[in-house]
């Protein structure tokens, strides 16, 4: 063995090493995330936290209005903006792939994508809550929709395009007008995709507090009245964790443990369905 | 021994060589007339001058040289290349007397009238049943009973039939390439066209589904116009009653297939049929 061969040798478990010390660190903060949030969530949890509201400082209680109004939200958001981003994702993939425009909206979506929450919600404080004179639920929901649009646009255009272009021929020289060839083949093809990324959306929105403070704000008591303020789940564990008061520190845990086991049970769904697809097709 | 000259292409751009019964016009009637069709894709001309005919009911085969035109003459019979900007023809192709590239032109009934079967199998991401059906609900309104007899009459002529029938509403991508490309030429043949044509149907499949297939095609050339774009000389020679050799864009000679096979006219043609480059 020359020398060459073994310094070579040696570089290789260098490196090696240092590459499994950096996954085991990655890692490892991940599992003490999430080894606090169930070791100081879980032992709070319960029926009560499910049923009851939030209680003043002092009381027993649970987190019934914030996981409602939460519920609520992610709902509405979801609701407006997925139609919104899927049909831009499919302007972008089946008429405009090759425009100049959709070059643009591209790179305008992908700003939009990262841009900071909080400034998305100062956005809709002066667009809707200020107007409206009052903080709701609406403004809200709405605000949590413009963080919808450029995750839904981003998977569907993604997923449309890798769709083969053979499949959508051979789907024109049957004589399909163009509207039913993206509905029956190319939504068809790409539906697992699409799926992940309306998922992905959810689990993105769910933990978004810093929108929510200029816009839903923040309801002590339970509410279902979107014309108002409504509670939220991140709103309140950062209420809750920044107080003096104990139970309300316990209930902060909880919340997040909440909010945590639902984005992965989530992933874990989105995974799941894109998996199934693949073995099929 | 000369070797055939590739590089230099010939000065003049000849008129095709029509010659013996392909010749005599009123014989055979000419389901699809091209004349003077000119292909561009951005700038580059990609088709020059080519003029040839579809006879009613009978298989024309399209060979040549990779590169040399013959998938895109194929796509421009049934407009497909207008999925795509950039691309675009000039000249006539009359399907029975209507020029089907004028702007005018209804390119959904143009595509059902004229079919195309595609090189890769490409079955879409449902049963085979609603495969076969989705098409005939394209264009018909029809009891659900109709719809399997149709369904069950494509698969059969598709040489599909036994091999599904137990199994239709098993994804069809669960089928094997050969069943597969045989779904879409079930599929194909489901709408009733008037021609089908057919780019490089076998290139993708093991010889005994290539055989299925060239029996197929020999059954439905009592009911249908066919044209095949094919690599393969041999499958040419098996399968077509006329053949039309392309090189470079043009279309060098076209005429019944014994003819070409034994005593080709232009040189170029002799060449490639006999091995000299492909």
């Amino acid at each position: 063995m020359t020398n060459l061969y073994r310094s070579r040798r040696r570089r290789n478990v260098i490196v090696l090493s240092l590459s499994i010390g950096a996954t085991l660190i990655g890692l490892g903060w991940l599992a003490a995330i999430l080894g606090t949030l169930v070791w100081e969530g879980v032992s709070g949890l319960s029926l009560k936290v499910f049923t009851q509201m939030t209680p003043p400082p002092g009381s027993d209680g649970g987190l019934l209005n914030p996981i409602v109004g939460s519920l609520m939200l992610t709902a509405l958001a979801i609701l407006v903006g997925t139609p919104i981003g899927i049909l831009a994702g499919t302007y972008m993939a089946e008429y405009g792939r090759y425009a100049k425009l959709t070059m643009v909206v591209r790179f305008i979506n992908d700003i939009l994508l990262s841009a900071p929450s909080i400034v998305v919600g100062l956005f809709v404080y002066e667009v809707m809550v200020a107007p409206m004179g009052h903080f709701s639920g609406y403004a809200g929901a709405v605000a949590l929709a413009l963080l919808v649009i450029p995750v839904v646009v981003r998977t569907t255009e993604d997923m449309l395009v890798l769709v083969p272009k053979e499949l959508r021929e051979a789907a024109s020289a049957l004589g399909m007008p163009r509207s039913r060839v993206i509905q029956r083949v190319s939504y068809q093809a790409a539906r697992a995709g699409m799926i992940t990324g309306v998922l992905l959306a959810v689990a993105r929105i769910s933990g978004e507090t810093a929108p929510l403070l200029f816009t839903a704000l923040n309801n002590q008591f339970f509410s279902t009245n979107l014309n108002a303020p409504i509670a939220s789940l991140p709103v309140i564990i950062f209420q809750f964790a920044l107080s003096p008061y104990h139970d309300w520190q316990r209930l902060a845990w909880i919340g997040a443990l909440i909010i945590t086991m639902a984005v992965l049970a989530l992933s874990i769904v989105a995974r799941a369905l894109a998996s199934a697809r693949t073995a099929t097709g | 021994m000369t070797v055939a000259n590739i590089q230099s292409p010939p000065a003049p751009v000849p008129t095709p060589i029509v010659t013996g019964s392909a010749a005599h016009a009123g014989a055979r009637e000419e389901k699809i007339s091209v004349r003077n069709l000119n292909f561009y894709y951005s700038n580059n001309k990609a088709l020059k001058n080519v003029n040839v005919a579809l006879y009613t009911r009978m298989v024309t085969a399209f060979i040549g040289p990779s590169g040399c035109g013959k998938s895109t003459l194929l796509r421009v019979l049934n407009r497909i290349y207008d999925l795509y900007p950039n691309q675009r023809a000039e000249g006539e192709v009359l399907l029975d007397d209507t020029n089907v590239l004028s702007p005018g032109q209804d390119l959904n009934y143009l595509r059902a009238r004229v079919g195309m079967v595609f090189q890769k199998p490409t079955p879409f991401p449902m049963s085979i049943y609603e495969n076969i059906a989705f098409g005939i609900r394209l264009y018909e309104r029809l009891p659900k009973s109709e719809i399997d007899t149709r369904v069950e009459s494509a698969l059969r002529r598709g040489a599909l039939w036994d091999e599904v029938k137990d199994k239709l509403s098993a994804n069809g991508l669960s089928l094997s390439g050969g069943q597969q490309q045989r779904l879409c030429i079930a599929r194909t043949v489901a709408v009733r066209p008037e021609v089908i044509l057919l780019d490089e149907p076998c290139s993708a499949l093991d010889p005994i589904s290539t055989a299925k297939i060239e029996e197929l095609i020999d059954e439905l050339k009592n009911d249908y116009t066919i044209a095949i774009v094919t690599h393969n000389m041999q499958q040419a020679a098996r399968v077509s009653d006329y053949t039309a050799f392309m090189y470079l864009g043009e279309l060098v000679e076209f005429d019944a297939t014994s003819k070409i096979f034994t005593s080709p006219v232009d040189p170029r043609t002799q060449d490639y049929i006999t091995g000299r480059f492909g």
